[in-house]
């Protein structure tokens, strides 16, 4: 199992493929850690945040940064897609495939929701099954062909078009001062300076601000009640290590501390792990207030708040950890 | 967040929550789901009652087959459109009851290919006897106490095979 599914896909490659890496540092290296606001987009019924870069990101980052190398394919042909990714079973190449969470049948129905950025890894295929690693199943599950075809070729926002992906090659070495000083700059940069008001610390302020204009959006009391249980979802159940990635990220920080001698870093990692703390209550209102149906303007303008609270922690936090890597 | 402050036991749902472990250092821990564990009753009430709203609604006519999946499923107009591979403006009309009938069997096959239903379930509505009342098998799946009822895709895109059995 792993935290997350991309940076747990990225890291069990890199692992198999015999580097020693784990999955905080292959997050915070990958400059993971992020926050946007969505409060009006016509890929969501309802408003929404993310709490992570842009999918697709921390494979590319990884091999800037740590110089691996990983083999991309995508298709516009289903039967060609798996094709390839049954030549490359055939060769024992463990594959990680971009696809629609939705069509992943060995999920709880109650899990299952359409989001087209899930990764996983295939790792054989026995007739018309193929084997999987997925990082949120504590063991290997079974998915058969046609539901990977939907996965994998499924439309709408962010489509996988059979995106697979494996490793190529590493590097003969690693500059993990190099990688991880690159790693939190950039984190550092989206998160303070990024000059879009939905992004970043400007875009938990959006969010704190709007979040009392949910009701305008709900159909009623009962619809308002799950999208504000859904934060506590979105923080702690959709694959985030907790408290939106805030503690595998005061993971990295203070295994980057051990690996490159910053101790700077350590102390940061426990500032981090309280303010993921903070997040973590927010997550246990949004769930109580949603299951009490509690969502009046005095419980609406708390949670605001809370929330204007941790933009305010996480900004001072940003900018003494981007003081403390240069 | 100390290790044992952050454990639940809900082996139903399991995720790697990184936590302050005894000797000071931050690591992984497997746990169980916190808001399944303790709201998974409002979950399914709210779901069901969304679906019953729907479904009287389908009865009535007031909506579409499309509409009622898009709302439960939670997909926007231009998501749906995008993912089905259909116009959205041709979309629109089917999320219209008097402009359901212009629908084709193709849009129908790619509708219930985005909401992963059988082309046949568009058209019907199953219900399942549970204990002392009918659930639908949207939310029951098939784990009603005493009924099966199993559908599989055959080799034909346009035909599901439904089995009702008695559970022994």
């Amino acid at each position: 199992m792993a935290a997350h599914c991309e940076s747990g896909t990225i890291t069990s490659l890199l692992n198999h493929g015999g580097l020693e890496i784990t999955e905080p540092l292959v997050f915070g290296i990958a400059s993971g850690i992020f926050f946007g606001y969505f409060h009006k987009m016509k890929s969501f019924t309802f408003p929404t945040f993310i709490v992570r870069n842009k999918p697709g990101q921390m494979r590319t980052n990884i091999e800037k940064r740590l110089g691996a190398r990983f083999r991309t394919y995508d298709f516009k042909d289903a039967v060609k897609g798996q094709e390839r990714l049954d030549q490359l079973l055939m060769q024992n190449i463990p594959t990680a495939a971009q696809v629609d969470f939705f069509y992943m049948d060995y999920v709880p129905s109650w899990e299952r929701v359409h989001i087209n950025v899930h990764f996983l890894v295939v790792t054989g295929k026995e007739g018309n099954t193929y084997k999987i690693s997925d990082a949120y199943f504590p063991k290997m599950v079974e998915l058969d062909a046609l539901s990977l075809e939907k996965g994998r070729f499924a439309g709408g926002s962010m489509s996988p078009k059979g995106f697979i992906f494996h490793l190529d090659k590493l590097p003969a070495e690693i500059d993990y001062t190099k990688a991880i000083t690159k790693g939190i700059s950039k984190a550092c940069f989206y998160m303070l300076k990024i000059p879009i008001p939905i992004l970043g610390i400007k875009g938990m302020r959006m969010f704190a601000k709007k979040v009392v204009e949910w009701p305008k959006f709900a159909r009623d009391t009962e619809h308002l009640s799950h999208e504000i249980m859904k934060i506590n979802i979105l923080l702690e159940d959709q694959g985030t290590g907790g408290a939106g990635f805030r503690f595998m990220y005061a993971t990295f920080l203070q295994q980057a501390a051990g690996l490159i001698n910053k101790p700077q870093l350590k102390e940061l990692s426990e500032e981090l792990m309280k303010i993921g703390d903070g997040w973590r209550e927010i997550s246990l209102y949004s769930a109580r207030i949603g299951k009490n149906r509690d969502l009046g303007p005095e419980k609406l303008k708390q949670l605001s708040d809370m929330i204007y609270d941790r933009a305010d922690v996480e900004e001072r936090f940003f900018k003494t950890l981007s003081r403390a890597i240069k | 967040m100390k290790e044992k402050e952050g454990f639940i036991d809900y082996p139903e749902q399991q995720m790697i929550l990184y936590v302050e472990k005894d000797d000071g250092k931050y690591g992984p821990m497997q746990t169980g789901s916190y808001i399944s564990a303790n709201y998974m009753d409002d979950y399914v009430y709210k779901r069901r009652n969304l679906e019953i709203d729907l479904r009287e609604q389908l009865i009535r006519g007031s909506i579409s087959p499309v509409r009622f999946y898009m709302v439960f499923e939670d997909l926007t107009l231009s998501e749906l459109a995008a993912r089905a591979g259909i116009r959205q403006s041709r979309v629109k009309k089917h999320l219209e009851p008097k402009l359901f009938g212009k629908v084709t069997i193709d849009e129908l096959r790619k509708y219930a290919t985005v909401f992963n239903v059988p082309l046949a379930n568009l058209l019907q509505i199953i219900l399942i006897k549970d204990k002392e009342s009918f659930e639908s098998s949207l939310i029951l799946e098939n784990k009603a106490d005493k009924t099966s009822v199993e559908q599989s895709p055959t080799p034909n895109p346009y035909v599901v095979l439904t089995k009702i059995e008695e559970r022994k």
